[in-house]
């Protein structure tokens, strides 16, 4: 459904282009993680709990593995800002995930740095992802 | 310049100074850099300081528990991601955050920050 609006701040459309992409990235991982390798180039890099991990098909070997199949992400803030590369974008998620074969969800933080193609989409540049772990009294 | 290198460098520096003087965390911004601080966004280095400075608590302590890095594209740019906790003075339990920094090289061989978001992880 299409929508005219106008918008007087620049920032409105940053913030609603980082709330598409997170829905789109997270909705991807839930239905068809394949597709996820879409998302990067061979030059993409993503740090996953420490271990680094270079170009779209290690990247999307990785995402499609245990533990991160049958994976349920839910998101409690998205912020964004331009990144300083032309017209890339930072975007910082944090949310709570359901590991397949997990009790409990887990709350983690995610950054992704997004730069345009010629094409006039998104790539994913830079990709990290900790999970945040409960405090031990 | 390796960017772990950097990157280890910095957040010492960045969570040495804010939990000490955080005045002085002013010097590490310039006029385009942006801070998103739990949801609020200020610009420029004088902004950021004044952010900064009238948080509600006199003493900090940060830990930090894991940092990880990458480059980020434009010449020698590197994405900092920090998750570790703080303790406000006269408060009983520590509060978990993430934040991530994304550095820029000077002409004088050091780093500003460009880009700095910080979130408060709820239990």
């Amino acid at each position: 459904m299409a929508r005219c609006v106008i918008f007087n701040d620049f920032r409105v459309l940053f913030d609603a282009f980082a709330r598409l992409f997170v829905e789109h990235y997270y909705r991807t991982f839930h239905s068809n993680p394949h597709a996820l390798g879409g998302l990067y180039l061979d030059y993409s890099m993503l740090t996953i709990e420490g271990e680094n991990i270079q170009g779209a098909a290690a990247i999307a070997a990785k995402l499609t593995s245990h533990p991160f199949q049958l994976c349920a992400h839910a998101i409690s803030t998205v912020d964004c800002q331009p990144s300083g590369h032309p017209g890339g974008v930072l975007v910082f998620v944090s949310g709570s995930l359901q590991l397949g074969g997990e009790q409990h969800p887990r709350k983690f933080s995610q950054m992704f740095h997004l730069i345009p193609t010629p094409q006039g989409s998104f790539y994913v540049l830079n990709d990290i992802f900790r999970l945040n772990y409960a405090q031990v009294y």
